[in-house]
């Protein structure tokens, strides 16, 4: 292994030399400051935390020009994880590399897994994680994190500019191994994306996909296809109101989880992610946008979680926010989520839940040192994609 | 590879154009080298009227080989094509935009109606996505003059919105004076083609947003910034409004450094080459459509300025070097009287580079047809041939 390591750097070292490598990057730099006082009424009970910057992170990324019309591109990014999470003060929750071209992506790295097809309007990533993600089946449940982030490796082929076809493997988090990194889940998606930049070219139509995972979870009795846990996503988002003043869009994912018959009791969060289940998450979205910038966004939500295998145990969550900007990237928000755990789920979960967050939010996302174009830019869309 | 190997293998390749010797005089790389100057573009005769359309649209433009950009183009063309007519001649241009972006004509040293003069919401409303708008103007004053887009100027320039614009008189005094039989049209213009891209595409985005709108009967000026007095802005301001060149809208700083510098649209090793002959007189028109200064240096020769802004100078002025500000035309007389090849450059070498590479931008080269072929060679080169590469490029 040494001696891979030694002979690679001097290969390293070779390449530099011959080449005299004078091509700087560009920079994307991407943070996200969410700070909200919360106060959270747990049946009888009432906490509240001062300052919670749980979900705050930072990306960096360095991207350049291969040679024949490829380019790659390094990221790096952590955030900062709950409090009773685990994962210490800070998660590396992005460290990957990616190599694409026109119409293909490789990726390979610690990255968002395909565990969520969708994009929510809630305040943290998170907040609806029990409805709105394929849960991580190794996991015991002690971070959201586990759920969102994972070693991958993925191919994604473009067509037509707007049909995203992916195969993806992960490593997921599994505590009862932790330098376990084999594959141990994996999987294909199929999404149609408007993208951002032609969002006032087509009316109704945003996004519209499934996807499907695998997990290569171990179960008692069962072997092979039987043994892994498998779960189909499907989502769909649709402008109501296309308006660029005044702009209403409504988005759903539903996640069939196939899950294990046999386990019909959740007394357990194992149990509770292994279990048939049938979960929706679904927002409505008015955005206000004054001169051509966003001013005041009004959501609301709602997701529904039934257990067919588990009589009476579903799950309700009700979700709603307003965000007003106080200038570029930076915006005051409020939000009220409202859980509701019925039968099994409000034993392990607890019952009801009301939490109420008032919040600073800042987020950019810059590019320094620009030297080409995105692939979803108007130009390269419209006129001609510049290799 | 070392420099002088890599002038070894560029000399074999076959692409590029011929700058320098080698095949340069070979009937296909002449022709070429036509087509590497403003194409002229025909008129309908439609009673006093010669009528010439232009259409504007968005393309995918070559700089050099293997750099490409996107950029607005006349009539699929960097520069547009040149218009040429007489002094006096009563002129008629039909301009549809074919873009989503909105444009005008603005015909730079022409003595116009004010009406027709191109400039959006002082003599006229922009011609938005599809429209059209039609000028019309008597053609004068005599000389050389261009015409380039008047909204978003600076953006619309660099992207392409240049074209020459020749007012020819049956009683030359050029001519008169130098007696000539060729002539060569040169549009120079800068480039910073990251600045072009990202505005480009932050125009494109707003006016899909914009267009939406106005199809639905909601056309709202302050989205385009328009007030009609200073207190309508000052109100607006107070109510919230806040100018685009605030910088809680916009990052300090974002004036374009241009990287690649062009001459009819191309750079280095795809400038054209202006032919001679012993003996022969030639005039060059000198269009600077671009932000730069470029301080024109030829070798080996002087030349005569002759014009100034497409007024003939009362006195020509003898010199081998100009300063050819922005916005400025001027004309000049060469006299093939040194045989050679002979660069003719922006003496401002930043001006040469090809996205801070030299050889590139503007450099170009005067070359006598009648040069011998004895006199093409200057050493043996790496290949074993005894001429000069076509194409030599440093790093």
């Amino acid at each position: 292994m040494k001696t891979k390591i030694y002979l690679s750097v001097i290969l390293s070292v070779a390449l530099v030399s011959v080449t005299r490598a004078q091509v700087s990057p560009e920079i994307e730099l991407g943070a996200k400051g969410v700070m909200s006082g919360n106060i959270v009424v747990d049946n009888a009970n009432t906490a509240s935390a001062v300052s919670d910057f749980s979900d705050s992170q930072i990306l960096l990324g360095f991207k350049q020009k291969l040679y024949s019309a490829w380019r790659g591109q390094m990221v790096f990014g952590f955030q900062f994880p709950d409090a009773d999470s685990d994962l210490g003060q800070v998660f590396f929750n992005h460290v990957f590399l990616t190599v694409e071209n026109h119409k293909n992506i490789f990726k390979l790295g610690r990255s968002t897994t395909k565990t969520i097809i969708n994009e929510f309007p809630t305040l943290r990533d998170d907040d609806a994680i029990s409805f709105n993600y394929s849960l991580n089946p190794f996991s015991i449940g002690s971070n959201t994190q586990d759920n969102q982030y994972g070693n991958v490796i993925e191919y994604t082929h473009i067509f037509r500019q707007r049909y995203w076809f992916t195969f993806h493997g992960e490593n997921l988090a599994n505590l009862s191994s932790p330098t376990d990194f084999s594959l141990n889940a994996f999987g294909a998606s199929f999404l149609y994306i408007v993208p951002g930049s032609q969002r006032w070219n087509r009316n109704v139509l945003q996004r519209i996909g499934m996807s499907y995972n695998n997990y290569l979870t171990d179960r008692p009795g069962y072997s092979g296809y039987e043994e892994a846990l498998k779960n189909i996503l499907g989502t769909v988002t649709i402008n109501v109101f296309p308006d660029p003043v005044h702009f209403v869009d409504f988005r759903i994912q539903g996640i069939y989880n196939i899950g294990f018959s046999e386990i019909d009791s959740i007394n357990s969060y194992r149990n509770y992610v292994k279990t048939p289940y049938f979960s929706t998450f679904g927002t409505v979205r008015y955005l206000y946008r004054k001169l051509e910038r966003p001013f005041i966004q009004v959501s609301a939500g709602m997701g529904y979680k039934s257990f067919s295998s588990v009589a009476g145990s579903n799950q309700f969550i009700g979700i709603t926010n307003i965000f007003y900007r106080l200038g570029e990237h930076f915006d005051l928000g409020f939000q009220y989520r409202y859980l509701h755990n019925y039968g099994e789920t409000g034993s392990l979960f607890g019952q009801k839940q009301h939490r109420f967050q008032l919040a600073l939010v800042y987020s950019i996302d810059q590019i320094f040192n620009n030297q080409f174009d995105d692939r979803n830019s108007i130009l390269n869309l419209e006129h001609g994609y510049i290799k | 590879m070392n420099r002088k190997e890599f002038i070894g293998y560029s000399a074999t390749g076959a692409a590029g154009m011929a700058l320098f010797p080698a095949n340069l005089f070979a009937k296909e790389n002449l022709k070429k080298n036509e087509k590497r100057f403003p194409q002229i573009l025909p008129y309908a005769k439609k009673g006093k009227w010669k009528e010439f359309e232009l259409e504007i649209n968005i393309m995918e433009h070559e700089l050099a080989p293997a750099m490409k950009i996107h950029t607005l183009a006349f009539n699929n063309m960097i520069p547009g094509p040149e218009i040429r007519v007489k002094e006096g001649d009563q002129v008629r241009v039909k301009f549809k935009n074919k873009t989503e972006i909105n444009h005008t004509i603005h015909w730079h040293g022409i003595y116009v109606p004010w009406r027709m003069d191109g400039v959006p919401y002082v003599t006229q409303m922009p011609v938005m996505a599809d429209q059209e708008f039609i000028y019309e103007f008597t053609a004068k004053p005599y000389g050389t003059h261009f015409y380039h887009c008047h909204w978003g100027t600076l953006l619309h320039m660099q992207s392409g919105m240049f074209g020459s614009f020749i007012v020819e008189n049956d009683d030359d005094p050029v001519k008169k004076a130098f007696p000539y039989e060729r002539e060569y049209t040169l549009v120079y213009s800068a480039h910073d083609v990251n600045f072009l891209r990202n505005e480009l595409n932050g125009m494109l985005e707003r006016m899909k947003e914009r267009s939406y709108l106005m199809k639905n009967g909601r056309f709202d000026p302050q989205r385009f910034n328009l007030f009609n007095t200073k207190e309508e802005l000052l109100n607006a301001i107070e109510n919230g409004y806040q100018p685009p060149y605030l910088v809680n809208r916009r990052s300090l700083a974002d004036l374009p450094n241009p990287n690649w510098f062009t001459v009819n649209g191309k750079s280095y090793p795809s400038t054209p080459s202006l032919l001679i002959k012993t003996g022969e007189t030639i005039r060059v028109r000198l269009i600077n459509s671009g932000t730069e200064n470029h301080h024109l240096h030829l070798h080996g020769h002087d030349f005569w300025m002759v014009c100034d802004d497409g007024l003939p100078l009362p006195r020509p002025w003898q010199r081998n070097t100009l300063s050819l500000s922005p916005g400025k035309t001027y004309d000049i007389i060469i006299e093939g009287n040194n045989r050679g090849i002979w660069t003719f450059h922006d003496h401002d070498t930043r001006r040469v580079t090809n996205n801070g590479l030299y050889p590139g931008g503007n450099l170009m080269a005067l070359v006598y047809e009648d040069l011998p072929v004895e006199e093409r060679q200057v050493g043996k080169m790496n290949n074993g041939k005894n001429i000069l590469p076509k194409i030599a490029l440093d790093e």
